[in-house]
C-alpha cells in the first residue's frame, strides 16, 4: 500500500482548500458547499486511518471504528446541510441577496 | 410598705393616660376625659402622701429597694428600682399637689376646646407620670429615660395648639434647645459609667461619693459633674439655654403653670441635688453651678422688667428664681464641704418647694385673668381688681410671696438661700459678686413682679374688655395654692424643722453634729443685717413700682430716649441672645451643610457617576469590533487556531514543557 502521508497530505489539502472557501467566498451556496469539501476532508482522514489501522499497529486486528465514524459523519453532513440551506432560503426571503457582505445586521 | 409600693405613683397617672387614650369617647364621661385625669392625679396624690408621711416618720428606701431587670447581656445588668429619700418627698410634694390642682383649675380652663380636651388630658397624665418616674429612679439612666419622655411631653403641651405656627416653632424650639443638655447630660453619664461600670445612686453616692472620687480620676469627675450640670442647665433653663422658656409660653397656662414652673424645670435643679455627693468632690464644678446659677438669675430679672405679656413676665421670673436655686445649690455645696453644714443645700430646696406653689399659683391667676380678659398684653388690662377680686387678692398674696415679704414663703426661703450664698464666700470670694447679684435680682424681682401686678389690678381698665370672675373650678385652686403660699415657710420650724430634714438625704457626707435649735434659725435670721438690707431693698422695689405704675403723672415715656432708650430695647430684645443663636445657627451651621451638600453631590456622586461613564465609554470602543460579517468572525477563529497549534508545537517545547 501507498504511505499513509499520502492520503494525510490530501485530507490537509482538501481541508485548507475548505476553509478558504468559507473565508472568502461571497455566495452564501459556495461557502456551504466548502463546509461539505471540509466535512469530507475530516471523512478522509478517519478512513485513513481506520484502513491503515494494521499497517500502524501490526500486532491488532483490523479496527473499522474510523470508517463506522464517517457514515456518521455523512448523515450528520446531510442534516448539517440541509438545516443550512433552509437558513439561507430564509434570509433570501428577508433580505433578497444571498451575498454574505450584505448580510451584516448584528453589527454595532 | 408602702415604700415598696411607691412605683404605683408613677402608674396611676399613666393608667389613665392609656384609658383616655384608648376608650371610646361615650365612656370618657365628663369634659373629655378630665374626670379620669382628675381620678389619676388624685390617686398618685393620695399615694404620695402616703410615702411623704413615711419619709416624715423617718423610714427612707435606698439601698436595697426592688428593682427589676431592665437590660441584660451576659454580664451586663442594668436595674431599674426606686429611691425613696427627703429629696424625692420634697418632689413628690410639689408634682402631687400642683399637678392635681392644675387638672382640677384645667376642668374650667379648657372647657372651650371640646374635642382637643382628650388630648389635652392624655398628654398632662403622661406629663406627670413620667415626672413621678424621674423623681422616683434610682439610677441616672432610669432618670435619663424619664428626662427625655418629660421633655416629650413638654413638646406635646407647649405644641397643643398646633395649627399655630408660632406655638409649633416654640414646642421645636424647647424640644431642641433642652436637647443640647441632655446630650451633655448622657455624656457625663456615659463618662461615669465607663470609670465606675455602673450607674446606680446606690454605688456611686455611696460612702458619701467618697468611693466615686476613688475611683474616678478628679479631672475627669469634674468634667463628668459639670457635664451632668449641662443637663440641668438645658431643662431647667439657665443661661446659656433658657431661652426656650419665654417661648414656651406658647401653650396653655394650665401647662405652663403645672410643667414650665412647677414641675420639668424643677427637674434640672433635683438633677442638681441628687448629684451632691458626686458635686461635693469636685469644688470647680460647684463653682461653675453658682456661677450660672448667679448670672441667669440677674439676666432674666433684667428682661422681666420690659416684658408687656404677663405670661413672659412669669417666665423670666421662673428663670431667674431657679437661678436662685442653682446658685443656692452651688453655694451650699462649698459650705457643705467646709463647714460640713446641710444650710445652702436645705435652702435651695426649700426655695424649690415654695416657689413651686407660688409660681404655680401666679401662672393660673394669670390664666384666669386671660380667660376673663381675653387677651395676654399687659397694656390693655388694668383695673381688674374690682371685677375679679378672688384672683386679685391671690395675685397679690402671690407676688409679696415671690417678693420676700415676711411672714410669706418666699422670704424665708430667699433669705436662706442669699445668707447661704454670703457664707459661701467665705471660702470663695466669687459668691461675694455672686451675693450681690442676687440681691440686685431681689430688688428686680419685687419690682417688676408689682409692675404686672398694678398693671393688671389697678388703675382703670386701658380697653374694652368683658371680664368677670373666672368659675370655681379655677378659683378654688388658687384660694388653695395661696394658702401654700402663705404658710408653706413654716416648714422651716415644724416638726424636726426643714433644714435637718434635708440633712438626712446626705448621709454619707461628712455633716457637723451641732443641731440648731428651731427657735435659734428665728433668731439667727432676724438679727442678722442682711435681711433687713434685702428686706428694705425688697420694699424699695415694690415702693418704685408703685410710684412709676400706680400713681398717677409718671411719664414712663423717659425710658425710651437716650441711654435708657438703648438699655430699654435691648431687654425689649432679650440682650439679643436669640438672636446671636439665631445668626450663628444660621451662618455656621447652613455653611457647614452647605459645604456638606456640595461635596455629597460633586465628590461622591462624581465618584459614582465616573465608574458609570467609564463603563459606558469602554463599551462604546469595542462594540465597532463587531462588524456582523461573519466570514470575518471565522476568519478570526481560524487564525486563532493556527496561533494555538503553533504554540502548542513549537513555542512551548522551546520553552521545555
Amino acid at each position: 500500500m501507498i504511505p499513509i502521508e499520502y492520503w494525510l497530505v490530501l485530507s490537509s489539502l482538501l481541508f485548507a482548500i475548505g476553509a478558504y472557501g468559507v473565508l472568502s467566498r461571497k455566495n452564501a451556496i459556495v461557502v456551504l458547499m466548502s463546509i461539505e469539501i471540509m466535512l469530507n476532508a475530516a471523512n478522509i482522514n478517519l478512513v485513513a486511518f481506520s484502513r491503515y489501522h494494521t499497517v500502524l499497529h501490526p500486532l491488532e486486528d483490523k479496527d473499522p471504528t474510523g470508517q463506522v465514524f464517517a457514515l456518521f459523519s455523512i448523515a450528520i453532513a446531510a442534516a448539517e446541510v440541509a438545516v443550512g440551506l433552509a437558513i439561507l432560503l430564509t434570509v433570501y426571503r428577508r433580505y433578497q441577496t444571498i451575498d454574505v457582505d450584505k448580510i451584516n445586521i448584528l453589527r454595532w | 410598705m408602702i415604700l415598696e409600693n411607691a412605683w404605683l405613683i408613677p402608674v396611676i397617672p399613666f393608667a389613665a393616660f392609656v384609658l383616655i387614650g384608648l376608650l371610646p369617647k361615650r365612656t370618657l364621661w365628663w369634659e373629655d376625659g378630665g374626670g379620669y385625669a382628675i381620678g389619676g392625679a388624685a390617686g398618685a396624690l393620695i399615694v404620695s402622701v402616703l410615702v411623704i408621711w413615711e419619709v416624715f416618720q423617718g423610714n427612707t428606701l435606698t439601698v436595697g429597694a426592688p428593682s427589676f431587670e431592665w437590660l441584660v447581656i451576659g454580664d451586663f445588668h442594668i436595674t431599674f428600682g426606686i429611691w425613696i429619700d427627703q429629696l424625692t418627698a420634697i418632689m413628690l410634694l410639689v408634682v402631687s399637689v400642683v399637678g392635681t390642682l392644675v387638672v382640677i383649675y384645667s376642668g374650667a380652663y379648657m372647657h372651650e376646646e371640646a374635642e382637643r380636651r382628650r388630648r389635652y388630658y392624655a398628654e398632662i397624665m403622661l406629663f406627670i407620670s413620667v415626672m413621678y418616674g424621674l423623681v422616683i429612679a434610682n439610677n441616672y439612666l432610669e432618670m435619663f429615660v424619664f428626662w427625655e419622655l418629660v421633655g416629650l411631653c413638654s413638646y406635646l403641651l407647649i405644641g397643643f395648639w398646633y395649627e399655630r405656627p408660632s406655638a409649633a416653632s416654640a414646642a421645636k424650639r424647647a424640644f431642641i434647645v433642652t436637647r443640647v443638655g441632655d446630650i451633655m447630660f448622657m455624656a457625663g453619664i456615659i463618662v461615669l459609667f465607663k470609670y465606675m461600670g455602673t450607674l446606680d445612686f446606690e454605688v456611686l453616692f455611696a460612702n458619701g461619693g467618697a468611693d466615686a472620687a476613688a475611683t474616678v480620676p478628679s479631672g475627669v469627675l469634674t468634667l463628668s459633674t459639670a457635664l451632668i450640670f449641662g443637663g440641668a442647665i438645658g431643662k431647667s433653663a439657665q443661661f446659656p439655654l433658657h431661652e426656650w422658656l419665654p417661648d414656651a409660653m406658647e401653650g396653655p397656662t394650665t401647662v405652663s403653670a403645672l410643667i414650665h414652673a412647677a414641675t420639668m424645670v424643677k427637674a434640672g435643679v433635683y438633677l442638681t441635688a441628687r448629684t451632691y455627693p458626686l458635686l461635693v468632690q469636685t469644688p470647680d464644678s460647684l463653682l461653675f453651678v453658682g456661677i450660672i446659677g448667679g448670672v441667669t438669675a440677674l439676666i432674666a430679672a433684667t428682661v422681666a422688667l420690659t416684658a408687656t405679656d404677663i405670661k413672659r413676665v412669669l417666665a423670666y421670673s421662673t428663670i431667674s428664681q431657679l437661678g436662685y436655686m442653682i446658685l443656692g445649690l452651688g453655694a451650699g455645696g462649698f459650705i457643705l464641704i467646709h463647714s460640713q453644714s446641710a444650710a445652702g443645700y436645705s435652702a435651695a430646696t426649700f426655695h424649690l418647694m415654695n416657689h413651686a406653689f407660688f409660681k404655680a399659683l401666679l401662672f393660673l391667676c394669670a390664666g384666669s385673668v386671660i380667660h376673663a380678659v381675653g387677651t395676654n398684653d399687659m397694656r390693655l388690662m388694668g383695673g381688674l381688681r374690682k371685677k375679679m377680686p378672688i384672683t386679685s387678692i391671690t395675685m397679690l398674696i402671690g407676688s409679696l410671696a415671690i417678693a420676700g415679704i415676711p411672714p410669706l414663703s418666699g422670704f424665708w426661703s430667699k433669705d436662706e438661700v442669699l445668707s447661704s450664698v454670703y457664707h459661701a464666700g467665705d471660702f470663695d470670694a466669687a459668691f461675694f459678686l455672686l451675693w450681690a447679684m442676687g440681691v440686685a435680682t431681689a430688688f428686680l424681682t419685687a419690682f417688676y413682679m408689682f409692675r404686672m401686678w398694678f398693671m393688671t389690678f389697678a388703675g382703670g381698665p386701658r380697653s374694652e374688655y368683658h371680664a368677670h370672675e373666672s368659675p370655681k373650678l379655677m378659683t378654688v385652686p388658687l384660694m388653695i395654692l395661696a394658702v401654700l403660699a402663705l404658710t408653706s415657710g413654716a416648714a422651716l420650724f415644724i416638726g424636726e424643722g426643714f433644714g435637718s430634714f434635708m440633712e438626712r438625704s446626705l448621709e454619707g457626707i461628712p455633716l457637723s453634729a451641732t443641731e440648731e435649735p428651731l427657735s435659734e434659725i428665728v433668731v439667727e435670721i432676724f438679727s442678722s443685717p442682711f435681711t433687713y438690707l434685702v428686706l428694705g431693698i425688697v420694699v424699695l422695689g415694690i415702693l418704685v413700682a408703685y410710684r412709676i405704675y400706680y400713681v398717677p403723672g409718671f411719664d414712663r415715656s423717659v425710658f425710651a430716649r437716650g441711654v435708657q432708650g438703648t438699655f430699654q430695647r435691648a431687654l425689649d430684645n432679650r440682650w439679643y441672645i436669640s438672636k446671636f443663636y439665631d445668626d450663628f445657627a444660621y451662618k455656621v451651621v447652613y455653611g457647614f451643610a452647605k459645604l456638606s451638600d456640595l461635596f455629597d453631590r460633586y465628590v461622591i456622586d462624581g465618584i459614582v457617576n465616573g465608574f458609570a461613564y467609564l463603563g459606558a465609554n469602554t463599551g462604546g470602543v469595542i462594540r465597532k469590533g463587531q462588524s456582523g460579517n461573519v466570514q470575518r468572525y471565522a476568519s478570526l477563529i481560524v487564525v486563532g487556531i493556527v496561533v494555538l497549534i503553533v504554540f502548542v508545537l513549537f513555542v512551548l517545547p522551546w520553552g521545555g514543557w
